[in-house]
């Protein structure tokens, strides 16, 4: 449980961090431009690549609040009774998808790091790639654990 | 396979969240032509490959700034000192702040929570009727849809690759054409109420614009800021995100520096479940385009449909249904690029057809079973979903109606970019 709530502070810090970082950034290159400088050269895919940090720890931090876009049906038109089962059969689903989700970014992240790819400037591409199988195999662990709660019919 | 497919759409109105069975759909679809599947995560990847992007999170940073701190409550006196003595004029002043609000704030319930709390008593105090009430507010919540800087605005332009510069000059007018049609209703379904009617204050006035002197600047830099080609889209974020936080946290000091985090996460949040259905939708819009899709779907087409009238009545007719099961965001992901070449052939400009489209699925906010806004009022409100679905009938009957007008005359949408 420690490893849980420290693993939860890190992916809260981390993104607003990350989007403290991103808004920074972007005035930068702004006041930069405006100013007659050529701003960062690795500013603007610094920033692209925030996103998608962004996008991913987003997710993960939505699937922890239940937050994700779905289409609410089966809880207005099915009996509270269904809720339990349907929504097992939900979680295992999607902590289906987002474990192969995980393991195919895993191998693109593998194969990016063999051909050697680099970004802004001569970094490694895999290194900002990571978060792609590491940000679906957390929502994946999220969707798995709130499974097996509902089964043993612990409340989240 | 196809049984397969079917259990994934069966998931998905049992409530799978969209982007999984997006890409449980990709996945199945690479699949069955035999591509390495790792190709999803490069289509995925291709979120850091789309500049404009980053406005997402920024103007919805800003807009939830903005409705942490007393904006809604400067917005509403402001807008009360310039139209109260009109006749109904409160109504169509609730109207005209939701739009601007929930323009910023990206309809995502945010109005109807910060604005429709203020309006609701100060209608009720004004005599207007709880019936209308309530569906004033909850038609309110999205109507700035069409207007800058809205989110789906945006998401349009990145998935049709067109201008998001004219489409916010595009949504200029058919939004106001809403506005004004539904001011017209409220005019006339309250003609008996003169007795509301407040002399205008010049000192009110003054006051209240000294009041909002902050927030007074935020529509004259994004709208000004882009429409004059000062800005691009995603530096204009930028400037509103640390305006917001300057004037928010330093200046007025309404929201204390320990709520941020709090709201940053909440905002990147609703940020990470958009971009995680457009990321998995690049690549199941890849291998529908691979399989060409769009060209069956517009051969289908073509043999029950000739005109360009039928088309967008066809259309007006998909998107009613699919705006009533499906969100906005996933919508704009999943159907954009298949409609948008088929339309193309029928000679619709892609500027109007972002225009048709959003207007179309923000009466999907309205509709029974999903409609956002019903369930958010009904909670905010502590109504009943039927109450609020009948009382809302009239607004959505008055939107419908603009829609159709909307969808052709498309001169309304083009007019201002030529």
């Amino acid at each position: 449980m420690r490893i849980e709530s420290a693993g939860r502070w890190l992916e809260d810090a981390l993104l607003v961090g990350l989007f403290g970082v991103l808004t920074l950034v972007s005035v930068m290159q702004i006041l930069l431009r405006n100013l007659g400088f050529a701003g960062f050269v690795w500013g603007d895919g610094l920033v692209r690549i925030g996103v998608l940090w962004i996008a991913l720890l987003g997710a993960v931090a939505a699937s922890r609040d239940q937050k994700h876009i779905a289409i609410d049906l089966a809880r207005r038109l099915l009996p509270e009774r269904f809720w339990r089962p349907v929504a097992v059969v939900v979680d295992a689903f999607t902590a289906t998808v987002c474990g192969f989700l995980a393991y195919y970014s895993w191998s693109f992240v593998r194969d990016s790091r063999a051909f050697g790819d680099t970004v802004l400037g001569d970094w490694p591409a895999w290194l900002f790639q990571l978060i792609l199988p590491v940000g679906f195999a957390l929502i994946s662990y999220r969707y798995a654990s709130g499974c097996l709660r509902r089964i043993a019919g612990v409340k989240r | 396979m196809i049984l397969l497919g079917a259990l994934v759409l069966l998931l998905a109105v049992l409530g799978a969240p969209i982007f999984a069975v997006i890409a449980a759909s990709a996945l199945l679809g690479f699949t069955r032509a035999g591509i390495d599947l790792s190709v999803v995560a490069i289509e995925f990847f291709g979120i850091a490959e789309t500049p404009v992007l980053v406005a997402i999170p920024l103007f919805t940073f800003a807009g939830y700034l903005l409705g942490a701190g007393r904006a809604p409550q400067r917005l509403v006196r402001l807008s009360q000192a310039l139209l109260g003595w009109l006749p109904g004029g409160l109504a169509m002043i609730s109207l005209a702040t939701c739009a601007l609000f929930s323009a910023f704030t990206g309809a995502s319930g945010v109005t109807i929570i910060a604005l429709g709390a203020l309006f609701m008593p100060a209608l009720a105090h004004a005599g207007y009727d709880p019936r209308f009430r309530l569906g004033l507010v909850t038609a309110g919540g999205s109507l700035g849809l069409l207007f800058a800087p809205s989110l789906p605005l945006i998401l349009y332009g990145v998935v049709a690759e067109a201008s998001i510069d004219e489409l916010f000059v595009a949504g200029v007018l058919p939004g106001t054409l809403m506005l004004v049609l539904l001011a017209g209703y409220s005019y006339w379904r309250n003609r008996h109420l003169r007795g509301s009617v407040r002399e205008m204050s010049l000192a009110g006035v003054r006051d209240a614009l000294i009041e909002a002197k902050w927030e007074l600047p935020l529509p004259v830099f994004v709208l000004g800021g882009i429409y004059g080609g000062y800005f691009a889209i995603s530096e204009a974020a930028a400037v509103t995100a640390l305006y917001v936080a300057v004037v928010e946290l330093l200046i007025l000091r309404e929201v204390g520096w320990r709520e941020l985090p709090r709201i940053v996460r909440e905002s990147m949040v609703l940020v990470g479940a958009i971009l995680v259905i457009l990321g998995t939708s690049l690549a199941s819009t890849n291998y529908m385009i691979d399989v060409e899709v769009p060209q069956k779907l517009f051969g289908v087409i073509r043999e029950y449909i000739d005109t360009p009238a039928t088309f967008l009545a066809a259309l007006l007719g998909f998107l009613l249904v699919l705006g009533a099961i499906l969100d906005i965001f996933s919508a704009i992901v999943l159907v954009v690029p298949l409609v948008l070449p088929v339309a193309a052939e029928f000679g619709i400009h892609p500027i109007h057809l972002g225009i048709v489209f959003l207007a179309a699925m923000e009466l999907g906010y309205l509709t029974p079973p999903v409609g956002l806004n019903l369930f958010i009022s009904s909670y905010r409100f502590d109504k009943d979903v039927a109450e609020v679905c009948i009382a809302t009938l009239p607004f959505l009957l008055v939107l419908a109606t603009c829609v159709v007008i909307i969808a052709y005359v498309p001169g309304l949408s083009l007019w201002l970019l030529s």
